[in-house]
Parts: structure tokens; C-alpha cells; sequence
């Protein structure tokens, strides 16, 4: 390892300057999670739950297979097609283990390793940082969401041969995924910022997603009501689909409430983003 | 000749610890050395340089731009060298530093050719695609040059630079720090505990002490106030001869058995020490000027500012 006698020589570039300074934080965190040990078997049954909904979808289509009529049954009309697609138990699930597998780590390791001097001697902001995490594991998670669910829309359409689709429908096929998204991953991020130990993190993770079930039931053991499920992650989140999607609710309770969990945990989650981040770029 | 760096009556504090007081300064082009002990104040106003901390009162600029405003657009015209052990995981060499360039600005392409230039700058051509935690201390203090060196700043900003490195190591950094100095447009503040870091790459330093500046000039004035001392052996009884001496005004300190360093006053020429000893029956065995370090006068300045 030798000093080369080329001696320093200075670069003839210009620096641009950009509203988009997190790209390369995102395109970065979207690269290494893609390149994670078991990443294409987390992806697989993730995207699983598309693969079953796309089956039943042709079946409910097609007349000669009116055998399965029974199967696909929940799926006569689209809204609790879409609704069931979003807020199966499998995908929440399997959500929540994305949010474990792609965004844990994604500022605790940062932590651990002591790189945000790396990060703030350059020209970027606290928000062009928390953007860029913010971008990687919201990527994953409406790729999972989002995106199957536009194109479960485009297949149906094709299906049937017929572009016709109700605008409240569309609505909330589009916000829907938003909303859970947006909720995983700010609660993702903030997990994430409190400790240098990932383990912890994703253990929190589980323990929040658990612990908030479980609390529902003793509550609704305790109080016999259904507000009980207000307390629990999976119980707002089958909620919000059934007022979204205008079907039955799952729970007796008005849908509009279970608004009130995912947004609180997203603000509060952004909250304590922005103050974790400002205390790390002062210690840096 | 234009400031890079021009400071007003800067303070900061830490809740109720005063960790930088009433700091003025104006820092030419160059490279300056920036000392003081453990708890001066030296990262503290680093960090208040890149923007990490804003100054409770004061104002300043750096390379023109004031002080902790359009911190991207300074941080543009910055290279920070951080004193921890920091990386960011999972990433080779070449991809953390073009990484870190294309955070400061750089075009993804130019990026990663830059980043391949300064990893083979810095020495760390064949490991370059090695993954960075598996890098020794050295390699990553190198890693740390190589990516404050990637956006070609007109700033450098280096935090212990040899901190860790055995001594081939730390030789090899003060020689990339002294050729990167060469570059006109190239200015450095290297902070260290370590003198002779110092010494042998900078003219120029600022001493810190207790979150002030303690002094603020080239090494040869710092050292050229010790001149006049000189560094003397006596036999025999010296009781009498050196209360003789204290008398006319001469200042003593022993320093080892028998050894004293003595310092005349303004205008007494040295050969009034010798008839001084010959009128008290003192025997003068060893006489030279004093050799003035860094580290005497870094001391001196320190105790100066200690006493005020």
C-alpha cells in the first residue's frame, strides 16, 4: 500500500445540487435489502398472496369454471375482492415481515457503525436522510401492495374485457396500500433509530405487532365490546379495508376510527424521527 | 490574502458546560494545525464548522458563506475526516466513496471513477473491493481520507488523521496530508493531540485550551520566544549562585538533577552567567541553548491560558 507519486490531483467535475439529495440513499438501501440472504424467499411469499387473488380473480370471470364458484365466492364483488386482498391475515403478516427484513436495520446499523458523520459532513439534510430510509422500505412495501393490487385492477379489466371500475373503489385501492404503508414504515423507521442493535429492533417489531393483537383480545375479554380491536394493529387494519372498500365491517365500531391508530402511530413515529435525528447529527 | 475561515465571538455550550467561549478567529488559506488537550474544545468547533452544532451567540463565515446558513451549499466546499471509527456497512471501498460523492453532488459515473482515483491516491488500490468492515484501523483511517478527499473540497477538515495507525502508517498519512496541502487551492485544519503530527505538517496553528484560543500563530513565532533559554549542569555549591541570579533578574527551573534551564532578562547577555558562577564558587559543566519543541512551547501556552 504504497503512496502513488502521482501526488493529488484535483477533479474537474461541478457538484449539482438537487431536490432529490436521498436518491442515492434510497437507490443504496433498495440495492442492499435486494442482495439480503433469503431476500427472494421473503419476496416469493410476499408476492404469493398476488399469485392466489390473480387465480380466483380469472376464476370468478370465467363461466366454465363455475365449479369453483364456492372457492371464490368472497370475491363476487370487487370491493371485497380488493378488500380481502389487502387486509388478509397472510399479507399482514407477511408485511410485517418485510418491514422486519427491509427496514430494521436501515438506521441502526447506521448507528452501530457510527456513519452519520459520513452523511452530514455531505450536503444533506436530516430530511434528505430520513427520506432516503423513509424511500427504501416504503418501495418494498407498496411493491408488495400497491403495485399487485393496481395490477390485480388491470387484470380483472382484462379479464372481463371491461375498463369499467367504480371511483370510490379506485380510490381506495390506491389509498388503502398508502395508509398501511405509510404507518409499517414510519413505525419501521422509528423502531429503528432507537437502538444500534438490530435484533432488538426486529424484535420490537414482532412485539408491537403481537402484543397490540393480544392486547385487543384481553380488553375485548374484559369490556365485551369490539372498540377493544381500536388497540390492535391486524384489528385497524381490517377495519380501515372494510370502510375504505364500503363492505361489511369486521368489527361494530364506525370504520372511520380505525384511521385514528395508523395515522397517530405514523405522526408519532415521525415525531420521534425528527428528534432522534436531529440529537444524532448534533453528536456526530 | 481572503479568510477561509473568520469567526466572531463564537460560544456554544452543552447545557451548562461552556464548551467553546468567546472564540474569534481568522484563519488564512492554508493549512493550520489545530491543538489543544482532551476537552478544549477542538471537535466542538469542527462541528460547529460543518453546521452539526449552531452557535448559541456569535457569527462567522467559511469560505465566504456565513456560518450555519446554506449548510448544504457548504458542506459542498467541505471534507470531513471524522475522529470515530465510521463507516457505513456492507459496502466495499469503491462503492462506499463513490457512494459518499454522489451524496455530496457528484454524477453517479464520475463518482465511482473518482472514487477508484483517490482509494489508489490513498494506498488502497488492492483492497478496494474488499468489504469495509473487514478493513484494519489503518485502512480505515485511510478509507476516511479517501472519502473527505472524494468531492474535491476546498476544505479539508481532518479529526485525528493518524489516530490508531502503527508508525509506517501514520508516516504515509502525514505525507498524503503534506502533498494534498501543496494544492494551491487546498486548504486543511488538521485537529490533533499529536505534536509532532502537527510539526511536521503545518507552519501555522491555533491552540485551543478550555474552549478558548490560547494562541493563534505560525510554530517558528511560538517557538522563537523560547530562544533566549539555555539549559545548564553545575557542580559545587550553587545555593548562592542562584539566588545571585534571581536577584538580577534571571529565571530558573530545574529540570533533572543537577540540570537547569535559565532565562535572562531583556538585554542580559549569557556571559553574565558564567561570572555570576565564577563570584559564587558555582562550577558551570554543561551550557547550550535550549532546544524549544512544540511541545515546550505548547505547554507554556497552555499554562499561560490556564493562569488568565
Amino acid at each position: 500500500m504504497e503512496i502513488r507519486e502521482k501526488g493529488y490531483r484535483h477533479w474537474e467535475g461541478t457538484l449539482r445540487s438537487s431536490r432529490h439529495d436521498w436518491l442515492p440513499i434510497a437507490r443504496n438501501g433498495i440495492r442492499a435489502v435486494f442482495k439480503k440472504k433469503y431476500a427472494k424467499l421473503i419476496f416469493s411469499l410476499c408476492a404469493s398472496s398476488f399469485f392466489v387473488f390473480l387465480a380466483a380473480v380469472y376464476a370468478s370471470t370465467k363461466p366454465e369454471l363455475k365449479i369453483l364458484g364456492e372457492l371464490v365466492r368472497l370475491l363476487k364483488s370487487d370491493a371485497e375482492l380488493f378488500k380481502t386482498f389487502y387486509a388478509n391475515g397472510f399479507l399482514t403478516f407477511m408485511l410485517i415481515v418485510l418491514s422486519v427484513f427491509s427496514g430494521a436495520d436501515l438506521i441502526s446499523t447506521d448507528l452501530k457503525f457510527k456513519a452519520f458523520p459520513l452523511y452530514f459532513s455531505r450536503p444533506l439534510s436530516r430530511g434528505d436522510y430520513l427520506a432516503g430510509k423513509f424511500a427504501v422500505i416504503l418501495s418494498y412495501l407498496l411493491a408488495f401492495t400497491l403495485l399487485p393490487g393496481i395490477l390485480l385492477l388491470l387484470f380483472k379489466m382484462l379479464f372481463t374485457g371491461s375498463l369499467a371500475v367504480s371511483p370510490v373503489l379506485l380510490l381506495a385501492i390506491l389509498v388503502f396500500p398508502v395508509i398501511e404503508c405509510l404507518c409499517l414504515a414510519s413505525l419501521t423507521l422509528a423502531l429503528s433509530i432507537l437502538s444500534p442493535n438490530t435484533k432488538f429492533i426486529q424484535i420490537a417489531i414482532f412485539l408491537v405487532y403481537v402484543f397490540s393483537n393480544t392486547l385487543a383480545q384481553m380488553l375485548k375479554a374484559i369490556f365485551k365490546s369490539d372498540y377493544a380491536f381500536l388497540a390492535s394493529l391486524h384489528g385497524n387494519i381490517q377495519q380501515l379495508a372494510s370502510y375504505l372498500f364500503g363492505v361489511k365491517p369486521a368489527y361494530h365500531f364506525p370504520g372511520w376510527l380505525s384511521l385514528l391508530l395508523p395515522l397517530g402511530i405514523t405522526a408519532l413515529s415521525f415525531w420521534l424521527l425528527a428528534w432522534r435525528i436531529k440529537k444524532a447529527e448534533a453528536s456526530s | 490574502m481572503q479568510e477561509i475561515i473568520r469567526l466572531e465571538n463564537i460560544r456554544f455550550s452543552y447545557g451548562d458546560v461552556e464548551a467553546i467561549r468567546d472564540v474569534s478567529l481568522a484563519l488564512p488559506a492554508g493549512i493550520f494545525g489545530l491543538l489543544g488537550p482532551n476537552g478544549a474544545g477542538k471537535t466542538t468547533l469542527m462541528k460547529l464548522l460543518l453546521g452539526f452544532l449552531q452557535p448559541d451567540s456569535g457569527s462567522g463565515e467559511i469560505m465566504g458563506q456565513a456560518l450555519g446558513e446554506k449548510r448544504k451549499s457548504l458542506r459542498r466546499t467541505i471534507g470531513y475526516m471524522p475522529e470515530s471509527d465510521c463507516l457505513v456497512p456492507g459496502l466495499d471501498a469503491v462503492s462506499l466513496t463513490a457512494y459518499l460523492g454522489e451524496l455530496s453532488g457528484m454524477p453517479r459515473q464520475e463518482a465511482m471513477k473518482r472514487a477508484h482515483d483517490v482509494l489508489y491516491y490513498v494506498g488502497l488500490e488492492e483492497s478496494r473491493y474488499r468489504q469495509v468492515e473487514t478493513y484494519s484501523t489503518g485502512m480505515k483511517q485511510r478509507l476516511k481520507l479517501a472519502q473527505a478527499l472524494v468531492h474535491d473540497p476546498r476544505l479539508l477538515l481532518l479529526d485525528e488523521p493518524t489516530s490508531g495507525m502503527d508508525p509506517a502508517g501514520r508516516k504515509e498519512m502525514l505525507e498524503l496530508i503534506r502533498d494534498i496541502a501543496r494544492k494551491e487551492s487546498m486548504n486543511i485544519i488538521l485537529s490533533s493531540h499529536l505534536l509532532p503530527d502537527i510539526e511536521s505538517t503545518c507552519s501555522q496553528v491555533v491552540i485551543m485550551n478550555r474552549g478558548r484560543i490560547a494562541a493563534e500563530e505560525s510554530i517558528a513565532g511560538l517557538k522563537k520566544d523560547r530562544r533566549n533559554v539555555f539549559e545548564i549542569r553545575v557542580m559545587g555549591d550553587a545555593s548562592g549562585f542562584f539566588v545571585a541570579l534571581a536577584a538580577s533578574g534571571w529565571q530558573a527551573e530545574q529540570k533533572d538533577q543537577g540540570l537547569f534551564q535559565v532565562m535572562p532578562p531583556e538585554g542580559t547577555e549569557p556571559a553574565a552567567l558564567f561570572r555570576a558562577a565564577r563570584e559564587h564558587g558555582a562550577q558551570i559543566r554543561h551550557f547550550r541553548q535550549s532546544r524549544t519543541s512544540l511541545e515546550d512551547a505548547f505547554m507554556d501556552v497552555i499554562r499561560g491560558s490556564d493562569g488568565n
